[in-house]
């Protein structure tokens, strides 16, 4: 993102912002995918543990998604500066 | 309100420290929007294109295909229902009913 239009004390606050929802962003995320993955892969209650089965899926559960987040991000990413685009050629007719 | 995009960028140049912060507002809601629709895209996808069986950990062909088809389908249907938006919205103004342009 360009900061240059920005004096100093607005581009600190921007960079505060961004730092603020990065942490945000990240624990939304953290905490959904938690609830995600025990929902697909905690199902048995005969133990307090996890079995082997549970963790195996647990992991697989997380790495996929991690996998699906970078592709999403790659197409958002993609269509989204096309969209920007559009939006700013019709501002300027 | 325009519906059809979202995200009109601020674009000016030399700016006052007035024209700044409001420029830094808007940004500000710029990022929150974007934010807000990756998430609901991400959401949305994962549900229509991962299935809940954790056999393997990578993306298969066709799950990886899925996720392409529904973020691309995602912005359409996005940009369609704003265009239809605005539509009616401008049938109601055209129309005189006040009160109903809900979006004007």
């Amino acid at each position: 993102m360009d900061f240059s239009q920005l004096n100093d004390a607005d581009r600190q606050r921007m960079q505060q912002m961004l730092e603020r929802n990065q942490m945000r962003d990240f624990m939304r995320m953290y905490s959904s995918l938690v609830q995600r993955c025990f929902d697909s892969c905690v199902d048995d209650f005969t133990s307090k543990a996890l079995s082997t089965k549970e963790d195996g899926c647990l992991m697989r559960c997380t790495e996929k998604f991690m996998k699906h987040s970078e592709r999403v991000g790659q197409r958002f990413a993609e269509l989204n500066t096309a969209l920007m685009e559009e939006q700013s050629a019709q501002g300027q007719k | 309100m325009n519906f059809g995009g979202m995200f009109g960028g601020a674009g000016a140049s030399g700016v006052s420290a007035q024209q700044s912060s409001a420029q830094l507002m808007m940004a500000e809601q710029e990022i929150e929007m974007v934010t807000d629709l990756y998430n609901r895209v991400s959401d949305s996808c994962h549900a229509k294109c991962i299935p809940p069986t954790y056999h393997e950990s990578d993306l298969n062909k066709g799950e990886s295909v899925c996720l392409d088809r529904c973020v691309a389908k995602f912005f359409e249907t996005n940009k369609k229902i704003g265009a239809k938006l605005q539509e009616i919205s401008q049938q109601n103004q055209a129309t005189q009913q006040p009160g109903v342009g809900l979006f004007g």
